[in-house]
Protein backbone atom coordinates (compact mmCIF):
# COMPACT_ATOMS: atom_id res chain seq x y z
CA UNK A 1 0.00 0.00 0.00
CA UNK A 2 2.69 2.50 0.62
CA UNK A 3 4.16 2.11 -2.84
CA UNK A 4 0.43 2.66 -4.11
CA UNK A 5 0.38 6.13 -2.14
CA UNK A 6 3.89 7.23 -3.59
CA UNK A 7 3.06 6.83 -7.08
CA UNK A 8 -0.45 8.46 -6.01
CA UNK A 9 1.97 11.05 -4.91
CA UNK A 10 4.07 11.08 -7.83
CA UNK A 11 1.86 11.28 -10.39
CA UNK A 12 0.00 14.20 -8.70
CA UNK A 13 3.08 15.82 -8.25
CA UNK A 14 3.70 15.09 -12.13
CA UNK A 15 -0.04 16.78 -12.73
CA UNK A 16 1.22 19.91 -11.20
CA UNK A 17 4.71 20.06 -12.44
CA UNK A 18 2.65 19.84 -16.08
CA UNK A 19 -0.10 21.99 -15.24
CA UNK A 20 2.68 25.13 -14.54
CA UNK A 21 6.07 23.74 -16.94
CA UNK A 22 6.04 26.96 -19.09
CA UNK A 23 6.03 29.13 -16.40
CA UNK A 24 8.14 26.96 -13.79
CA UNK A 25 11.18 26.63 -16.83
CA UNK A 26 11.02 30.22 -17.70
CA UNK A 27 11.40 31.28 -14.01
CA UNK A 28 14.38 28.87 -13.70
CA UNK A 29 15.87 29.60 -16.91
CA UNK A 30 15.00 32.60 -18.35
CA UNK A 31 16.36 35.99 -18.87
CA UNK A 32 14.18 38.74 -17.78
CA UNK A 33 12.95 41.45 -20.44
CA UNK A 34 10.72 44.32 -19.14
CA UNK A 35 7.51 45.19 -21.52
CA UNK A 36 4.60 48.00 -21.36
CA UNK A 37 1.34 46.70 -20.43
CA UNK A 38 -2.63 47.86 -20.03
CA UNK A 39 -4.72 46.62 -17.35
CA UNK A 40 -7.93 44.77 -17.92
CA UNK A 41 -9.87 43.20 -14.60
CA UNK A 42 -11.69 40.18 -13.73
CA UNK A 43 -11.86 37.05 -11.50
CA UNK A 44 -11.36 33.31 -12.12
CA UNK A 45 -13.76 31.13 -9.70
CA UNK A 46 -10.50 28.73 -8.76
CA UNK A 47 -7.98 31.04 -8.27
CA UNK A 48 -9.62 34.38 -7.38
CA UNK A 49 -8.96 38.15 -8.17
CA UNK A 50 -6.32 39.12 -11.47
CA UNK A 51 -5.54 41.94 -13.65
CA UNK A 52 -5.64 40.78 -17.40
CA UNK A 53 -2.60 42.37 -19.39
CA UNK A 54 -3.08 43.55 -22.41
CA UNK A 55 0.78 43.88 -24.56
CA UNK A 56 0.22 46.79 -27.34
CA UNK A 57 1.51 44.92 -30.48
CA UNK A 58 1.33 41.08 -29.30
CA UNK A 59 -1.93 39.93 -31.67
CA UNK A 60 -2.82 37.50 -34.07
CA UNK A 61 -0.98 36.90 -37.53
CA UNK A 62 -3.12 38.02 -40.23
CA UNK A 63 -2.72 35.31 -42.07
CA UNK A 64 -6.13 33.75 -42.09
CA UNK A 65 -4.91 30.81 -39.77
CA UNK A 66 -4.74 30.12 -36.18
CA UNK A 67 -2.41 28.03 -33.58
CA UNK A 68 0.96 28.57 -32.81
CA UNK A 69 2.58 31.98 -33.08
CA UNK A 70 5.93 32.83 -32.50
CA UNK A 71 6.78 36.92 -31.51
CA UNK A 72 9.95 38.38 -31.45
CA UNK A 73 11.00 41.08 -28.99
CA UNK A 74 12.73 44.21 -29.76
CA UNK A 75 14.94 46.34 -27.60
CA UNK A 76 13.69 49.92 -27.11
CA UNK A 77 15.41 52.32 -24.92
CA UNK A 78 14.84 50.40 -21.77
CA UNK A 79 11.71 48.27 -22.19
CA UNK A 80 11.51 45.70 -25.28
CA UNK A 81 8.51 45.49 -27.24
CA UNK A 82 6.89 42.83 -29.49
CA UNK A 83 8.50 42.46 -33.00
CA UNK A 84 8.30 40.37 -36.19
CA UNK A 85 5.46 37.66 -35.66
CA UNK A 86 5.61 34.12 -37.42
CA UNK A 87 4.24 30.86 -37.47
CA UNK A 88 7.70 29.32 -37.60
CA UNK A 89 10.01 29.08 -34.50
CA UNK A 90 12.99 31.96 -34.83
CA UNK A 91 16.12 31.08 -35.27
CA UNK A 92 17.28 32.95 -32.19
CA UNK A 93 15.94 34.89 -29.19
CA UNK A 94 14.32 36.46 -27.14
CA UNK A 95 10.96 35.59 -28.69
CA UNK A 96 7.63 34.19 -26.84
CA UNK A 97 5.79 31.43 -28.00
CA UNK A 98 2.08 31.94 -28.17
CA UNK A 99 -1.25 30.64 -29.59
CA UNK A 100 -3.86 32.23 -31.39
CA UNK A 101 -6.51 29.69 -31.49
CA UNK A 102 -8.92 31.80 -29.14
CA UNK A 103 -9.99 35.42 -29.14
CA UNK A 104 -7.18 36.42 -27.21
CA UNK A 105 -3.61 36.02 -27.94
CA UNK A 106 -1.87 33.62 -25.29
CA UNK A 107 1.68 33.71 -24.69
CA UNK A 108 1.21 32.56 -20.42
CA UNK A 109 2.06 36.24 -19.42
CA UNK A 110 -1.90 37.59 -19.41
CA UNK A 111 -2.71 37.65 -16.09
CA UNK A 112 -1.51 38.95 -12.72
CA UNK A 113 -2.80 37.34 -9.59
CA UNK A 114 -3.32 39.56 -6.95
CA UNK A 115 -5.44 39.80 -3.88
CA UNK A 116 -9.30 41.26 -4.40
CA UNK A 117 -8.65 44.77 -2.79
CA UNK A 118 -5.05 44.95 -4.36
CA UNK A 119 -6.43 43.91 -7.53
CA UNK A 120 -9.12 47.19 -7.96
CA UNK A 121 -5.98 49.33 -6.59
CA UNK A 122 -3.69 47.91 -8.82
CA UNK A 123 -6.44 48.72 -11.92
CA UNK A 124 -6.87 52.01 -11.22
CA UNK A 125 -3.11 53.13 -11.00
CA UNK A 126 -2.55 51.27 -14.25
CA UNK A 127 -5.22 52.53 -15.98
CA UNK A 128 -3.31 56.56 -15.07
CA UNK A 129 -0.25 55.65 -16.01
CA UNK A 130 0.45 52.13 -17.29
CA UNK A 131 2.59 49.37 -16.34
CA UNK A 132 5.76 47.52 -16.90
CA UNK A 133 5.86 43.82 -16.78
CA UNK A 134 8.72 42.04 -15.88
CA UNK A 135 9.04 38.88 -17.76
CA UNK A 136 11.19 35.65 -18.02
CA UNK A 137 11.64 34.00 -20.95
CA UNK A 138 13.46 30.67 -21.59
CA UNK A 139 15.26 30.00 -24.99
CA UNK A 140 11.77 28.26 -26.39
CA UNK A 141 9.72 31.28 -25.52
CA UNK A 142 7.82 29.89 -22.70
CA UNK A 143 7.43 32.77 -20.49
CA UNK A 144 6.25 34.13 -17.05
CA UNK A 145 5.93 37.41 -15.42
CA UNK A 146 7.30 37.99 -12.48
CA UNK A 147 6.52 41.36 -11.21
CA UNK A 148 4.32 44.26 -12.55
CA UNK A 149 5.06 47.87 -12.01
CA UNK A 150 3.69 51.30 -12.26
CA UNK A 151 5.49 53.50 -15.07
CA UNK B 1 -6.27 -16.93 19.35
CA UNK B 2 -9.84 -15.67 18.67
CA UNK B 3 -10.90 -12.35 18.88
CA UNK B 4 -14.87 -10.67 19.58
CA UNK B 5 -15.85 -8.29 17.58
CA UNK B 6 -18.39 -5.66 17.96
CA UNK B 7 -20.73 -6.07 14.99
CA UNK B 8 -20.15 -3.43 12.91
CA UNK B 9 -22.67 -1.45 11.31
CA UNK B 10 -24.31 -1.89 7.43
CA UNK B 11 -27.47 -0.66 5.79
CA UNK B 12 -30.08 -3.02 5.71
CA UNK B 13 -29.81 -3.51 1.38
CA UNK B 14 -26.29 -4.41 1.91
CA UNK B 15 -26.62 -6.77 4.89
CA UNK B 16 -29.88 -8.58 2.76
CA UNK B 17 -27.25 -9.09 0.00
CA UNK B 18 -24.98 -10.30 2.17
CA UNK B 19 -27.87 -13.04 3.49
CA UNK B 20 -28.46 -14.22 0.13
CA UNK B 21 -24.40 -14.29 -0.72
CA UNK B 22 -24.03 -16.52 2.44
CA UNK B 23 -26.87 -18.65 1.63
CA UNK B 24 -25.26 -19.06 -2.48
CA UNK B 25 -21.95 -20.15 -0.41
CA UNK B 26 -23.79 -22.42 2.04
CA UNK B 27 -25.19 -24.10 -1.42
CA UNK B 28 -22.18 -24.19 -3.50
CA UNK B 29 -20.01 -25.71 0.26
CA UNK B 30 -18.13 -22.87 0.59
CA UNK B 31 -19.16 -22.05 3.91
CA UNK B 32 -21.29 -24.34 6.92
CA UNK B 33 -24.00 -23.10 8.93
CA UNK B 34 -21.59 -22.20 11.78
CA UNK B 35 -19.74 -20.14 9.67
CA UNK B 36 -22.38 -18.36 7.92
CA UNK B 37 -23.77 -17.59 11.32
CA UNK B 38 -20.32 -16.07 12.72
CA UNK B 39 -19.77 -13.83 10.01
CA UNK B 40 -23.62 -12.59 9.73
CA UNK B 41 -23.04 -12.05 13.71
CA UNK B 42 -20.27 -9.66 13.17
CA UNK B 43 -22.50 -7.24 11.01
CA UNK B 44 -26.10 -5.64 12.20
CA UNK B 45 -28.42 -3.26 10.14
CA UNK B 46 -28.07 0.07 10.69
CA UNK B 47 -29.37 3.25 8.91
CA UNK B 48 -27.46 5.47 10.77
CA UNK B 49 -24.58 4.40 8.70
CA UNK B 50 -25.79 5.92 5.39
CA UNK B 51 -26.86 8.92 7.09
CA UNK B 52 -23.17 9.22 8.63
CA UNK B 53 -21.65 8.41 5.34
CA UNK B 54 -24.10 11.34 3.69
CA UNK B 55 -22.83 13.57 5.97
CA UNK B 56 -18.94 12.63 6.09
CA UNK B 57 -19.47 13.54 2.29
CA UNK B 58 -21.20 16.64 2.76
CA UNK B 59 -19.06 18.20 5.07
CA UNK B 60 -16.16 16.63 3.03
CA UNK B 61 -17.46 18.52 0.16
CA UNK B 62 -17.96 21.79 2.25
CA UNK B 63 -14.70 21.68 3.49
CA UNK B 64 -13.04 20.93 -0.40
CA UNK B 65 -14.63 23.72 -2.13
CA UNK B 66 -13.49 26.01 1.48
CA UNK B 67 -10.54 25.16 0.44
CA UNK B 68 -9.99 26.43 -3.15
CA UNK B 69 -12.13 29.44 -2.02
CA UNK B 70 -9.07 29.86 0.36
CA UNK B 71 -6.80 29.61 -2.59
CA UNK B 72 -8.44 31.85 -4.37
CA UNK B 73 -8.55 34.22 -2.04
CA UNK B 74 -4.99 35.22 -2.19
CA UNK B 75 -3.44 35.92 1.02
CA UNK B 76 -1.13 38.33 0.63
CA UNK B 77 0.05 37.79 4.17
CA UNK B 78 2.03 34.73 3.11
CA UNK B 79 3.99 34.66 0.39
CA UNK B 80 3.16 32.92 -2.69
CA UNK B 81 5.83 30.17 -2.47
CA UNK B 82 4.61 29.78 1.69
CA UNK B 83 0.83 29.45 0.54
CA UNK B 84 1.94 26.58 -2.08
CA UNK B 85 3.73 24.54 0.59
CA UNK B 86 0.89 25.32 3.56
CA UNK B 87 -1.31 23.49 0.55
CA UNK B 88 0.97 20.54 -0.70
CA UNK B 89 1.25 19.81 2.71
CA UNK B 90 -1.88 19.45 3.47
CA UNK B 91 -2.52 17.22 0.30
CA UNK B 92 0.18 14.93 1.22
CA UNK B 93 -1.02 14.58 4.87
CA UNK B 94 -4.89 13.88 3.63
CA UNK B 95 -3.43 11.33 1.06
CA UNK B 96 -1.37 9.61 3.38
CA UNK B 97 -3.67 9.64 6.25
CA UNK B 98 -6.78 8.71 4.33
CA UNK B 99 -5.28 5.71 2.92
CA UNK B 100 -3.56 4.75 6.49
CA UNK B 101 -7.10 4.87 7.98
CA UNK B 102 -8.49 2.84 5.41
CA UNK B 103 -6.28 0.08 5.96
CA UNK B 104 -5.82 0.13 9.82
CA UNK B 105 -9.91 0.59 9.76
CA UNK B 106 -9.33 2.23 12.98
CA UNK B 107 -12.49 5.05 12.05
CA UNK B 108 -15.73 4.07 10.08
CA UNK B 109 -15.63 3.51 6.47
CA UNK B 110 -17.43 6.77 6.00
CA UNK B 111 -14.88 9.02 7.94
CA UNK B 112 -11.65 7.60 5.66
CA UNK B 113 -13.52 7.84 2.75
CA UNK B 114 -14.41 11.62 3.46
CA UNK B 115 -11.00 11.97 4.24
CA UNK B 116 -10.09 10.20 0.67
CA UNK B 117 -12.93 12.82 -0.77
CA UNK B 118 -11.20 15.86 1.06
CA UNK B 119 -7.45 14.83 -0.28
CA UNK B 120 -8.51 14.61 -3.78
CA UNK B 121 -10.44 18.56 -3.49
CA UNK B 122 -6.89 19.03 -1.63
CA UNK B 123 -4.93 17.99 -4.39
CA UNK B 124 -6.72 20.35 -6.86
CA UNK B 125 -5.75 23.16 -3.93
CA UNK B 126 -2.45 22.34 -5.13
CA UNK B 127 -2.52 22.66 -8.79
CA UNK B 128 -4.46 26.00 -8.20
CA UNK B 129 -2.17 27.31 -5.83
CA UNK B 130 0.64 26.05 -7.64
CA UNK B 131 -0.93 28.05 -11.03
CA UNK B 132 -1.55 31.01 -9.21
CA UNK B 133 1.92 31.21 -7.72
CA UNK B 134 3.34 31.03 -11.04
CA UNK B 135 1.31 33.60 -12.31
CA UNK B 136 -0.31 30.69 -15.07
CA UNK B 137 -2.88 32.59 -17.44
CA UNK B 138 -6.24 32.78 -16.15
CA UNK B 139 -9.44 30.02 -17.58
CA UNK B 140 -7.18 27.76 -18.33
CA UNK B 141 -8.85 24.24 -18.95
CA UNK B 142 -5.66 22.40 -18.58
CA UNK B 143 -5.45 22.86 -15.30
CA UNK B 144 -9.06 21.42 -14.41
CA UNK B 145 -8.11 18.88 -16.30
CA UNK B 146 -4.78 18.09 -14.75
CA UNK B 147 -6.87 17.97 -11.51
CA UNK B 148 -9.35 15.02 -12.96
CA UNK B 149 -6.21 13.26 -14.12
CA UNK B 150 -4.48 13.12 -10.57
CA UNK B 151 -7.60 12.54 -8.83
CA UNK B 152 -8.45 9.38 -11.09
CA UNK B 153 -4.93 8.12 -11.05
CA UNK B 154 -5.52 8.23 -6.92
CA UNK B 155 -8.81 6.29 -7.04
CA UNK B 156 -8.01 3.50 -9.74
CA UNK B 157 -4.35 3.39 -7.55
CA UNK B 158 -6.39 2.06 -4.15
CA UNK B 159 -9.42 1.81 -5.42
CA UNK B 160 -11.12 4.38 -3.72
CA UNK B 161 -14.90 5.76 -4.92
CA UNK B 162 -14.61 9.28 -3.61
CA UNK B 163 -11.55 10.47 -5.64
CA UNK B 164 -13.21 8.60 -8.42
CA UNK B 165 -16.04 11.26 -8.40
CA UNK B 166 -14.24 13.94 -8.14
CA UNK B 167 -11.91 12.77 -10.96
CA UNK B 168 -14.93 12.13 -12.86
CA UNK B 169 -16.50 15.82 -12.24
CA UNK B 170 -13.28 17.40 -13.21
CA UNK B 171 -12.32 15.72 -16.06
CA UNK B 172 -15.80 16.03 -17.63
CA UNK B 173 -15.55 19.43 -16.79
CA UNK B 174 -12.73 19.70 -18.57
CA UNK B 175 -14.08 18.24 -21.58
CA UNK B 176 -17.03 20.28 -21.86
CA UNK B 177 -14.41 23.64 -21.10
CA UNK B 178 -12.57 22.49 -23.73
CA UNK B 179 -15.08 21.63 -26.81
CA UNK B 180 -17.22 24.49 -25.98
CA UNK B 181 -14.31 27.11 -25.82
CA UNK B 182 -13.92 26.10 -29.67
CA UNK B 183 -17.02 26.47 -30.55
CA UNK B 184 -19.94 27.86 -28.49
CA UNK B 185 -22.72 26.55 -30.80
CA UNK B 186 -25.76 24.21 -29.14
CA UNK B 187 -24.88 21.19 -31.48
CA UNK B 188 -20.95 21.53 -29.93
CA UNK B 189 -22.86 21.13 -26.56
CA UNK B 190 -24.95 18.25 -27.22
CA UNK B 191 -22.72 16.37 -28.89
CA UNK B 192 -19.97 16.38 -26.64
CA UNK B 193 -22.48 15.68 -23.38
CA UNK B 194 -23.84 12.88 -25.94
CA UNK B 195 -20.00 11.47 -26.33
CA UNK B 196 -19.01 11.44 -23.24
CA UNK B 197 -22.47 10.35 -22.40
CA UNK B 198 -21.30 6.81 -24.46
CA UNK B 199 -17.67 6.56 -23.02
CA UNK B 200 -18.94 6.89 -19.94
CA UNK B 201 -21.52 4.26 -20.43
CA UNK B 202 -19.15 2.05 -22.31
CA UNK B 203 -16.63 2.39 -19.52
CA UNK B 204 -19.20 1.36 -16.88
CA UNK B 205 -19.93 -2.28 -19.06
CA UNK B 206 -15.78 -2.67 -19.08
CA UNK B 207 -15.90 -1.95 -15.48
CA UNK B 208 -18.91 -4.30 -14.65
CA UNK B 209 -16.42 -7.12 -16.01
CA UNK B 210 -13.17 -6.25 -14.23
CA UNK B 211 -13.61 -3.59 -11.19
CA UNK B 212 -17.27 -3.75 -10.72
CA UNK B 213 -16.74 -1.34 -7.73
CA UNK B 214 -16.24 1.63 -10.16
CA UNK B 215 -19.10 0.62 -12.87
CA UNK B 216 -22.23 2.37 -10.72
CA UNK B 217 -20.26 5.26 -11.12
CA UNK B 218 -19.84 5.52 -14.08
CA UNK B 219 -23.10 4.21 -15.17
CA UNK B 220 -24.81 7.25 -13.27
CA UNK B 221 -22.59 9.47 -14.81
CA UNK B 222 -23.29 8.22 -18.42
CA UNK B 223 -27.69 8.14 -17.77
CA UNK B 224 -27.42 11.79 -16.39
CA UNK B 225 -24.56 13.39 -19.56
CA UNK B 226 -27.23 10.88 -21.78
CA UNK B 227 -30.47 12.52 -20.35
CA UNK B 228 -28.57 16.16 -20.27
CA UNK B 229 -27.73 15.68 -23.96
CA UNK B 230 -31.38 15.25 -25.31
CA UNK B 231 -32.83 18.04 -22.85
CA UNK B 232 -30.19 20.15 -24.46
CA UNK B 233 -31.22 19.57 -27.88
CA UNK B 234 -35.17 19.40 -27.24
CA UNK B 235 -35.22 23.54 -26.18
CA UNK B 236 -36.49 25.79 -28.67
CA UNK B 237 -33.32 27.58 -29.14
CA UNK B 238 -30.64 24.39 -29.52
CA UNK B 239 -29.59 24.52 -33.31
CA UNK B 240 -26.37 24.00 -35.05
CA UNK B 241 -25.59 27.71 -35.98
CA UNK B 242 -21.96 28.36 -35.40
CA UNK B 243 -20.68 24.89 -35.19
CA UNK B 244 -17.22 24.16 -36.00
CA UNK B 245 -15.28 21.08 -35.20
CA UNK B 246 -12.40 20.81 -33.44
CA UNK B 247 -9.69 18.29 -32.17
CA UNK B 248 -11.44 17.26 -28.60
CA UNK B 249 -14.71 16.73 -30.46
CA UNK B 250 -13.58 14.51 -32.99
CA UNK B 251 -11.13 12.63 -30.63
CA UNK B 252 -14.09 12.28 -28.26
CA UNK B 253 -16.06 10.67 -30.98
CA UNK B 254 -13.30 8.59 -31.47
CA UNK B 255 -12.91 7.73 -27.77
CA UNK B 256 -16.33 7.08 -27.73
CA UNK B 257 -16.59 4.54 -30.67
CA UNK B 258 -13.39 2.75 -29.35
CA UNK B 259 -15.43 2.61 -25.99
CA UNK B 260 -18.62 1.50 -27.58
CA UNK B 261 -16.94 -1.23 -29.63
CA UNK B 262 -14.58 -2.52 -26.81
CA UNK B 263 -17.94 -2.66 -24.34
CA UNK B 264 -20.56 -4.18 -26.71
CA UNK B 265 -17.51 -7.51 -27.71
CA UNK B 266 -16.45 -7.72 -24.24
CA UNK B 267 -18.71 -6.94 -21.72
CA UNK B 268 -22.19 -9.83 -20.88
CA UNK B 269 -25.28 -10.49 -20.81
CA UNK B 270 -27.74 -7.33 -20.57
CA UNK B 271 -25.06 -5.14 -19.77
CA UNK B 272 -23.90 -4.94 -23.61
CA UNK B 273 -26.82 -3.03 -24.55
CA UNK B 274 -26.23 0.04 -21.97
CA UNK B 275 -23.88 1.33 -24.50
CA UNK B 276 -25.70 0.88 -27.45
CA UNK B 277 -28.66 3.05 -25.63
CA UNK B 278 -26.57 5.82 -24.84
CA UNK B 279 -25.47 5.70 -28.71
CA UNK B 280 -29.48 5.42 -29.82
CA UNK B 281 -30.05 8.58 -27.12
CA UNK B 282 -26.75 10.25 -28.65
CA UNK B 283 -28.03 9.67 -32.17
CA UNK B 284 -31.64 11.10 -31.71
CA UNK B 285 -30.26 14.13 -29.77
CA UNK B 286 -27.95 15.12 -32.77
CA UNK B 287 -30.86 15.00 -35.01
CA UNK B 288 -33.29 16.67 -33.26
CA UNK B 289 -30.67 20.16 -33.04
CA UNK B 290 -29.86 19.24 -36.89
CA UNK B 291 -33.37 18.93 -37.25
CA UNK B 292 -33.71 23.06 -36.44
CA UNK B 293 -37.59 22.76 -37.52
CA UNK B 294 -38.89 25.35 -34.42
CA UNK B 295 -39.38 28.70 -35.41
CA UNK B 296 -42.08 30.58 -34.46
CA UNK B 297 -42.56 33.59 -36.29
CA UNK B 298 -45.46 35.60 -37.32
CA UNK B 299 -47.27 32.08 -38.49
CA UNK B 300 -47.42 30.33 -35.08
CA UNK B 301 -46.51 26.85 -34.86
CA UNK B 302 -45.83 24.75 -38.07
CA UNK B 303 -46.69 21.07 -38.17
CA UNK B 304 -42.78 20.21 -38.06
CA UNK B 305 -42.72 22.32 -35.18
CA UNK B 306 -45.10 20.03 -33.44
CA UNK B 307 -43.04 17.01 -34.98
CA UNK B 308 -39.96 17.98 -33.74
CA UNK B 309 -41.54 18.53 -29.86
CA UNK B 310 -43.27 15.07 -30.77
CA UNK B 311 -40.19 13.55 -30.84
CA UNK B 312 -38.40 15.27 -28.69
CA UNK B 313 -40.90 13.96 -25.77
CA UNK B 314 -41.13 10.59 -27.40
CA UNK B 315 -37.31 10.04 -27.12
CA UNK B 316 -37.07 12.01 -23.52
CA UNK B 317 -39.62 9.75 -22.28
CA UNK B 318 -37.94 6.41 -23.81
CA UNK B 319 -34.72 7.41 -22.34
CA UNK B 320 -36.25 7.51 -19.24
CA UNK B 321 -38.08 4.33 -19.02
CA UNK B 322 -34.80 3.20 -20.02
CA UNK B 323 -32.88 4.34 -17.28
CA UNK B 324 -35.63 3.49 -14.42
CA UNK B 325 -35.17 0.39 -16.17
CA UNK B 326 -31.76 0.23 -15.03
CA UNK B 327 -32.37 1.40 -11.96
CA UNK B 328 -34.65 -1.23 -11.04
CA UNK B 329 -32.91 -3.96 -12.70
CA UNK B 330 -29.45 -2.81 -10.72
CA UNK B 331 -31.10 -2.23 -7.73
CA UNK B 332 -30.18 1.29 -7.89
CA UNK B 333 -32.01 4.07 -6.06
CA UNK B 334 -30.09 6.60 -7.57
CA UNK B 335 -30.75 6.03 -11.19
CA UNK B 336 -34.38 5.56 -10.47
CA UNK B 337 -34.38 8.80 -8.97
CA UNK B 338 -32.60 10.60 -11.90
CA UNK B 339 -34.99 9.54 -14.56
CA UNK B 340 -37.92 10.63 -12.50
CA UNK B 341 -36.56 13.77 -11.97
CA UNK B 342 -34.92 14.17 -15.01
CA UNK B 343 -38.51 13.49 -16.73
CA UNK B 344 -40.27 16.04 -14.38
CA UNK B 345 -38.29 18.83 -15.02
CA UNK B 346 -38.54 17.35 -18.97
CA UNK B 347 -41.83 17.63 -18.84
CA UNK B 348 -42.45 20.84 -17.22
CA UNK B 349 -39.71 22.74 -19.79
CA UNK B 350 -41.49 21.42 -22.64
CA UNK B 351 -45.28 21.58 -21.16
CA UNK B 352 -44.26 25.27 -20.82
CA UNK B 353 -42.43 26.19 -23.81
CA UNK B 354 -45.73 24.18 -26.19
CA UNK B 355 -48.60 24.78 -24.42
CA UNK B 356 -48.41 28.48 -23.32
CA UNK B 357 -47.82 29.42 -26.59
CA UNK B 358 -51.72 28.06 -27.22
CA UNK B 359 -53.71 27.67 -23.59
CA UNK B 360 -52.86 30.57 -21.05
CA UNK B 361 -54.01 30.68 -17.43
CA UNK B 362 -56.30 28.46 -15.31
CA UNK B 363 -56.53 25.79 -18.40
CA UNK B 364 -52.87 26.29 -19.15
CA UNK B 365 -52.30 24.29 -15.53
CA UNK B 366 -55.43 21.73 -16.14
CA UNK B 367 -53.38 20.93 -19.37
CA UNK B 368 -50.05 20.44 -17.15
CA UNK B 369 -51.81 18.57 -14.63
CA UNK B 370 -53.40 15.87 -17.18
CA UNK B 371 -49.72 15.99 -19.04
CA UNK B 372 -48.29 15.12 -15.87
CA UNK B 373 -50.69 12.48 -14.85
CA UNK B 374 -50.75 10.61 -18.00
CA UNK B 375 -47.00 10.73 -18.18
CA UNK B 376 -46.46 9.26 -14.98
CA UNK B 377 -48.76 6.78 -16.03
CA UNK B 378 -47.46 5.67 -19.01
CA UNK B 379 -43.34 5.85 -17.74
CA UNK B 380 -44.18 3.56 -14.76
CA UNK B 381 -46.03 0.82 -16.60
CA UNK B 382 -43.09 1.15 -19.19
CA UNK B 383 -40.85 1.17 -16.63
CA UNK B 384 -41.76 -2.08 -14.69
CA UNK B 385 -42.59 -3.93 -17.92
CA UNK B 386 -39.22 -2.88 -19.37
CA UNK B 387 -37.22 -4.19 -16.25
CA UNK B 388 -39.68 -7.50 -16.25
CA UNK B 389 -38.38 -8.41 -19.71
CA UNK B 390 -34.80 -7.33 -19.06
CA UNK B 391 -34.57 -9.91 -16.24
CA UNK B 392 -36.14 -12.56 -17.78
CA UNK B 393 -33.57 -11.69 -21.02
CA UNK B 394 -30.50 -11.72 -18.62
Amino acid sequence: MRKRIALVAVVQLACVLVAVAPQLSARAAGDEYRLAVAPIDPIDPFRGAYVTLDYPGIEGADDGRSGELYVSLVRDGDLWRPGPISRTRPDSGPYLACDDTYWQVRCGIESWFVPQDEAARLERKLWESGAVATVKVDGRGNAAIVALDPR
Amino acid sequence: MSTTLDPRPVTPARLAWLRTQLDSWETDGLLDDAQAAAILDSYHPSRRFGLTGLLFSIGAIFLGFGLIWLVAVNYEHLSPSVRFGIVAGLWLALLVGGEALHVRRSVPAAASGAIRLLAAFAFGAVVFQAAQSLQVPAYEPALVGLWGLGALAHAYAVGAIMPLAVGIAASLGWYLWVVLWDSTSSLSGVLSLAVAAVVATSLAALHERWLPRFADAWREVGALLALAAMFWAALPFAGPGGFAWSFWLVAGLALAAGSAVAAVLLSRGTTRLEPLVAVGAGVVSVALVLWEAVGTGDGGATFADWAQVSLAVAGYAVLAVAVAALGTLRDSWRLTALSTGALVVFTTVQSFAVFAQIIQGAWLFVVLGLVFVTTGYVFDRARRRLARNLTEVS
